[in-house]
């Protein structure tokens, strides 16, 4: 017993370095030999519900894409993105892309760049990227009133009123369906608060995990139809649109959120071990130095 | 062959490695990352807030395309004479090509909107902040955007995140019982929560049992949060670790292998020289 105690007293003094160091074998490994460990990965009602809502729109819907996340949040919320244009695009649905971060525009415009050409989807036509404009709320707001007060030209440099699809589009009544890939402020939240909820347009996120419990309440309130939360919600997405578009007998490329959850997993498991050695030795070094005391 | 994806890839890993280097401890790779961010990120988001907002959606709408809204008048005249004093300017007098204010006006808008000056003015006075004798007309633009943030969130707030949140706190007693469970979960929870935050009355008795209560669905609350950060965070380190693993590739020229051992030695020496002259200045 007495070993046992002395061993956790060990590594509840081990060098944080050490920890950094098995944390990160935790992910490399997995990452480097991935059929070591395979997990199935199981849709939560969440997801399913984004995938059901997106399902549900018809040929010709319109759907506002809004890019809120940078290449430091890029790991979680990228792979959404890809999913999410991947499903819109096999449906045929119009995608207007919209950036509340100045990064936005980078990531948009690889998400479109990386499926828009399998899908054989043309600029203008079957989708738009409209670029970020600062001011936040007050970009929410604009959209919701009046896109043309806001956007002048797409960021191409397009004028608005020469682009084909931007037609019969003025503002966010004239959307389907809006989905924001968000990590942060300005993002879900205010699509809720000054778009979405005052006119009354299914919105659905793919958020960060950080921001999970931040927006929950929206989403049990119905005022968020479902949500992809952090890396684990992309990899059940995809495996719900991969399931779709072989239904449908398109080409499926494996996406990326679900090649990375097996090392989201042990890291986990790493983590936890930690947390329970860190409190058991804790309790012991407590119990031995109130001992001593005495 | 050196392709400039190859370049990207080298940056990329250099700034990465860089940054994870401070696991170690604080050192001058870190501290280089770090500043190059800064300033980037800073640069960017200026550019591109000029681009995108001030340039086409300020200049645009006070000095649009002339052929648009020729009037012929010689008010017009003086307001595109001032047009062509900014651009001046913009150009360093001749010295630059014309970029901000195109020839002849800007494409977008078919009316002079005059009442853009005052955001125009606004901002000038922020600018105005680097000159300590007139920093204090900074203060106008600071009081409009409060004021306007506000009075823009207050519905926003009220609307989403008051009303339907109450709404979304009751009970529907003809339910089935899973759902009444759940919503009452859901109601001793926000009142008790909220009793928590009350300070108006002393914590004791009933008051003081339902602000225990709260604390523990505060409590979960925490834990729930720092639960996804940490998913979050792992999430973020498996992108760049796999970032690094994809830039190994021999198509890379071995640039995570090549860089991570540069760093390596370059931090074993740092640390060495940095405890010699520690050990020297003690002795």
């Amino acid at each position: 017993m007495e070993a046992i105690k002395r061993l956790f007293i060990l590594l509840g003094s081990l060098d944080r370095r050490i920890i950094f160091l098995i944390v990160g074998l935790s992910v490399l490994i997995p990452l480097l030999k991935p059929e070591w460990v395979r997990l199935p990965i199981r849709p939560r009602p969440e997801s399913q519900i984004v995938f059901d809502e997106i399902n549900k729109l018809n040929e010709g819907d319109k759907v506002l894409l809004s890019f809120e996340y940078g290449p430091s949040t890029k790991p979680e919320i990228h792979p959404m993105s890809i999913a999410i244009l991947k499903h819109l695009y096999s449906k045929n649905i119009q995608v207007y892309g919209f950036a509340l971060w100045p990064d936005g525009n980078f990531m948009s415009t690889e998400a479109f760049s990386e499926v828009s050409d399998d899908y054989e989807k043309k600029y203008g036509v079957d989708y738009v990227n409209m670029g970020f404009k600062p001011g936040a709320e007050a970009v929410v707001k604009g959209i919701a009133a009046d896109i043309r007060a806001l956007y002048t030209v797409d960021l191409k440099g397009t004028f608005i009123n020469d682009i084909p699809m931007m037609k019969d589009v003025f503002n966010i009544e004239d959307f389907d369906f809006v989905f924001s890939l968000s990590a942060g402020f300005p993002g879900s939240t205010e699509w809720v608060q000054y778009a979405c909820d005052p006119k009354n347009i299914p919105f659905s996120t793919g958020c960060t995990s950080i921001q999970v419990t931040d927006i929950l309440p929206y989403v049990e309130n119905g005022q968020i139809k479902g949500i992809l939360a952090g890396m684990p919600g992309a990899a059940e997405y995809e495996s719900l649109v991969d399931a779709e578009l072989r239904k449908m007998d398109i080409a499926v490329k494996p996406g990326k959120a679900s090649s990375m959850m097996a090392a989201q997993s042990i890291a986990h498991v790493v983590i936890v071990l930690f947390i329970i050695f860190g409190n058991i030795t804790y309790f012991i070094t407590r119990k031995k130095n109130g001992k001593d005391k005495i | 062959m050196i392709s400039s994806e190859i370049i990207s890839a080298w940056v990329v890993v250099l700034l990465t490695l860089c940054i994870f280097s401070f696991l170690y401890k604080d050192n001058p790779f870190y501290k280089a990352a770090e500043h190059l961010f800064v300033g980037v990120s800073a640069g960017y988001v200026a550019v591109i807030s000029f681009w995108q907002q001030v340039q086409p959606n300020l200049f645009g709408r006070l000095w649009p395309r002339r052929a648009d809204v020729d009037d012929g008048s010689i008010l017009q005249s003086i307001w595109y004479a001032i047009y062509e004093i900014f651009n001046s300017i913009s150009t360093g007098f001749g010295l630059l090509d014309r970029s901000i204010f195109p020839e002849g006006g800007i494409k977008g808008f078919d009316e002079i909107r005059i009442i853009y000056m005052v955001p125009f003015i606004l901002g000038i006075f922020m600018i105005l902040r680097l000159v300590p004798k007139l920093g204090w007309l900074a203060r106008w633009a600071i009081a409009y955007i409060v004021g306007m943030a506000a009075g823009l969130r207050f519905y926003g707030y009220l609307n989403s995140n008051v009303l339907n949140q109450i709404k979304a706190s009751a009970v529907d007693f003809t339910s089935d019982w899973g759902t009444i469970i759940n919503a009452l979960i859901i109601f001793i929870g926000t009142i008790s929560g909220l009793i928590y935050f009350f300070y108006s009355t002393e914590h004791k008795g009933v008051v003081g049992r339902l602000s225990r209560i709260g604390i523990y669905f505060l409590m979960i609350k925490f834990g729930a949060s720092f639960g996804f950060a940490v998913m979050g965070r792992i999430s973020l380190l498996i992108g760049r670790i796999n970032d690094l693993k994809d830039y190994s590739a021999p198509e890379y020229n071995y640039a995570t292998p090549i860089i991570l051992v540069f760093i390596i030695i370059c931090i074993a020496i740092w640390s060495f020289m940095g405890e010699r002259n520690k050990n020297e200045s003690t002795a």
